[in-house]
């Protein structure tokens, strides 16, 4: 960008250029998803550079406000756990997709399908012969102290071995492009409405983007979901009457409920809708009760039963738990699935694939310090600038300290708490987290994205194509979370064979 | 069907149509105070006081700088401490939507999320202060779509029948209250200022969404006896009340799965000695006082098909 000292031509004369989306577009030390180097897109990318760049800003304008209004006309509203009033907000959507090609994927697939293998047969030999922790592979006390495990799960026999049946991996990239894993979401992930809507809106928005690409469907999520809670059924049921669990339309996942609920066609219920009756569970109809033999449900293991757990929930239904442990009902996901995803246990994930498959982990962790191990404990204590210190039993970006964008104080407040409690804590090396050109402020510049892609598990282990890419907003941010000001984009996973994008744009 | 969600689809579509009439009222009252404003005394304060009443809300909060009519249209539509208000009507009719969107469509879901959206509109608001009539054709022309995107999208089945439920009782009740307040002016037998009697009457029909619909009928002047019978028992206009208790009748043996001559709950029951006493109903023998008595019976009777729904259906 070197300026001219003399035109080349009279400025007033040259026919104004369209201001181009792209410029000044900036290269950062992460990995970018778009551009392997300032001068040009990736190969797969090379269409999409193409048609975006020949977009006008305006006309990106136009189409970010109809992807907004869309969201809100839809009502695709989430809740802010924080706000003052649970104030309704819309999901926020940036209209350039972003794109995996086949090879990729099909490695990301293999090792999810290979991880969610691997923590179902954690979940089911720490609830029966901890195998796992008698041979020392993962700490006894991390398990059996954790704050997830479930005592009166031990030894239940769950519907077809199975506890995870819904899980939400978060993956992210290292500077070199590598896929890490960063979490499992093996409780109540939520996400997967926005991955769905997000496609319904850019094919309304922005169709033409879809000319240049065979980009895979992911709509057969729900009917694929519906299979999955079907398979886990009693069998005495014939046909299973499945419903949906919700904590109800406060809940900031509610819309994601219902939207799956209706896709499904089952119905959505609500604590107070379902009663235990001799250990049986029924729902009130206006024709009476009816029996109920699977329950989806969106309520985490606290709220499930005040029988069992919290006796203040008013969420859950009195004797469900009960029923679950005696087979009338199935529950997905299981009881008891927190400590597959608590992030003390997260570290040994790949020695459990090892353990229990005898294969090397395909999706490599984070590397991560454990602090309650003394020496990593002092490294950890003296890089806290340089980690990522995250608190065990928090989620959703709660309870977090990003090193390099921490204050003094912060810093001091977490050294404090670790050396007080250290096993609440693990810490990771800041990653940068891929970029990706996302709009903002008339222009498209660089955005660190995540992915989470859902995996479930009935009869087979399928994933979706494509997955949840989460963008942080605010510039230079790692926060991707959508009650911290993320955002959210589509996710093009490629059909496998050779198609060379079509080259030119008109 | 989940209780919960019957009695959600209720009440969506009820307070849905009670937006619409209070729209509805706001809009023809504005339109009646420009008519009468040289014509009578002090018009202005006693429509809208008039209106209050009718729609039984307190009245507003006096606004300096405001005048009584414009205090009185920003209360009655768009502010949500007043629980009546079109806009406080619209967000329970979404909420209760939003909680069973699973059980409608999603373009049902879609109009009313619109709905709201458009209502809550700072620039449409501001508007309502010089007229109302933007805001009031924005929530009727809402409420329609919605009931027309209802019609062909959802299956008629028992939660098609809910809403027709919510959404007739609603209207029954409202025509009856309409009706109710001005039945003295059936006795005044003043013939004199025919213009004045012409413009309230119209009002009246304006109110329930009738003024064409009854032109079409009687080629000549408003009169008030032709106005009632029209408004209570027309068997085939949506807004009269005999349709509204025909299709009542018609949902709850729907919904009950059985023919609707063979009423054997109390909320059938109930609404069929209704639709018969109005079938019977000897319009033209009714004076004012006798009109008034009819009308109020009908309004308990109404109100007690409600508390038997919720009983019957566990509507809670």
């Amino acid at each position: 960008m070197t300026p001219l000292t003399t035109p080349v031509v009279d400025p007033a004369r040259q026919a104004s250029p369209e201001p181009e989306v792209f410029a000044g577009y900036e290269l950062g030390a992460a990995y970018d998803e778009m551009f392997a180097a300032p001068d040009g897109p990736r190969a797969h990318y090379a269409a999409l550079h193409a048609r975006l760049a020949t977009t006008s800003p305006d006309d990106f304008r136009q189409r970010k406000a109809m992807t907004d209004l869309s969201m809100r006309e839809d009502g695709v509203g989430f809740t802010v756990y924080r706000a003052e009033e649970g104030i309704e907000r819309v999901w926020p959507m940036d209209p350039v997709p972003r794109i995996i090609p086949a090879a990729e994927w099909r490695r990301i697939e293999e090792g999810l399908v290979q991880r969610i293998t691997a923590l179902n047969l954690f979940l089911w030999d720490v609830y029966h012969e901890q195998r796992i922790l008698r041979d020392g592979v993962v700490p006894a006390r991390l398990v059996l102290q954790g704050g997830f495990f479930r005592r009166e799960f031990v030894g239940v026999d769950v519907p077809r071995r199975i506890y995870v049946h819904i899980c939400g991996t978060d993956l992210i990239r290292a500077a070199d492009g590598t896929y890490l894993v960063l979490e499992d979401n093996a409780r109540t992930p939520s996400g997967v409405s926005y991955m769905l809507q997000n496609r319904q809106v850019l094919k309304r928005v922005f169709p033409s983007l879809f000319n240049d690409y065979d980009v895979l469907p992911n709509d057969d999520y729900p009917a694929a979901l519906l299979d999955v809670l079907q398979w886990i059924a009693p069998p005495t049921a014939a046909q299973p009457v499945v419903v949906l669990l919700s904590p109800g339309i406060y809940n900031s996942a509610y819309f994601e409920h219902s939207y799956l609920a209706q896709r499904m066609g089952i119905d959505l219920v609500e604590g107070r809708d379902l009663f235990v009756d001799g250990n049986r569970v029924f729902m009130r109809t206006t024709r009476g009760p009816r029996r109920v033999d699977v329950i989806y449900r969106r309520i985490d293991d606290d709220f499930l039963d005040p029988l069992t757990f919290r006796p203040d929930s008013a969420l859950g239904v009195p004797g469900l738990v009960n029923a679950y442990r005696g087979g009338t009902v199935a529950l997905a996901n299981s009881v008891g699935t927190g400590i597959a995803d608590d992030k003390g246990v997260y570290p040994f994930v790949p020695d459990m694939i090892r353990y229990y498959l005898a294969q090397e982990p395909l999706l490599p962790n984070v590397e991560t310090f454990r602090p309650e191990i003394p020496a990593e404990r002092s490294h950890v204590l003296a890089n806290l600038d340089k980690f990522v210190v995250k608190r065990v039993n928090e989620s959703g970006g709660y309870g977090m300290l990003v090193g390099p964008a921490s204050t003094r104080e912060q810093r001091e407040e977490f050294r404090a708490a670790i050396e007080a409690n250290p096993r609440d804590f693990i810490a990771q090396p800041t990653i940068q987290l891929s970029t990706h050109p996302t709009f903002v402020d008339g222009r498209l510049d660089g955005r660190h994205v995540d992915l989470r892609p859902f995996v479930l598990c009935g009869e087979r282990v399928t994933v979706t194509p494509g997955g949840l890419t989460r963008v942080a907003l605010p510039k230079g941010s790692l926060v991707v979370n959508s009650s911290q000001g993320g955002g959210s984009k589509d996710t093009w996973v490629l059909a496998d064979h050779d198609h060379a994008p079509a080259g030119g744009v008109s | 069907m989940l209780s919960r969600v019957a009695d959600a689809l209720f009440w969506m579509s009820r307070y849905l149509e009670r937006s619409e009439h209070v729209a509805r009222a706001v809009d023809v009252t504005f339109q009646l105070d420009l008519d009468l404003h040289g014509v009578l005394a002090d018009p202005v304060e006693l429509e809208w006081n008039a209106l209050l009443s009718l729609l039984r809300m307190p009245p507003p909060e006096p606004r300096p700088g405001s005048t009584a009519a414009a205090a009185a249209m920003r209360w009655i539509l768009v502010d949500t401490r007043n629980p009546g208000s079109v806009l406080s009507c619209v967000n329970r009719s979404r909420n209760n939507a939003r909680s069973i969107r699973g059980s409608i469509s999603p373009l049902m879901w879609r109009e009313l999320n619109k709905l709201h959206w458009r209502l809550t509109d700072t620039g449409l608001q501001a508007r309502v202060a010089e007229s109302p009539h933007d805001f009031c054709e924005e929530t009727r022309i809402g409420v329609l779509l919605f009931h027309g995107v209802c019609e062909s999208t959802l299956t008629h089945d028992e939660s098609w029948h809910f809403i027709q439920l919510g959404r007739y009782l609603e209207r029954a009740e409202k025509v009856l209250r309409i009706l109710d307040s001005r039945y003295a002016l059936l006795d005044s037998g003043d013939t004199t200022d025919l213009p004045i009697a012409t413009l309230q009457w119209g009002a009246v029909l304006r109110n329930c969404g009738a003024y064409e619909a009854y032109r079409r009928l009687f080629i000549s002047r408003v009169e008030p006896e032709r106005v009632v019978e029209f408004l209570l028992v027309n068997p085939d206009f949506p807004h009269s009340v005999r349709f509204c208790l025909a299709k009542i009748v018609d949902s709850l043996a729907e919904i009950a799965g059985r023919l609707p001559d063979r009423c054997d709950d109390e909320a059938s029951r109930t609404v069929g000695r209704l639709l018969a006493d109005l079938v019977y109903l000897d319009a033209a023998g009714l004076d004012g006082e006798r009109l008034h008595s009819f009308l109020a019976d009908a309004m308990v009777r109404c109100a007690r098909i409600g508390a038997h729904l919720q009983r019957q259906y566990a509507l809670v």
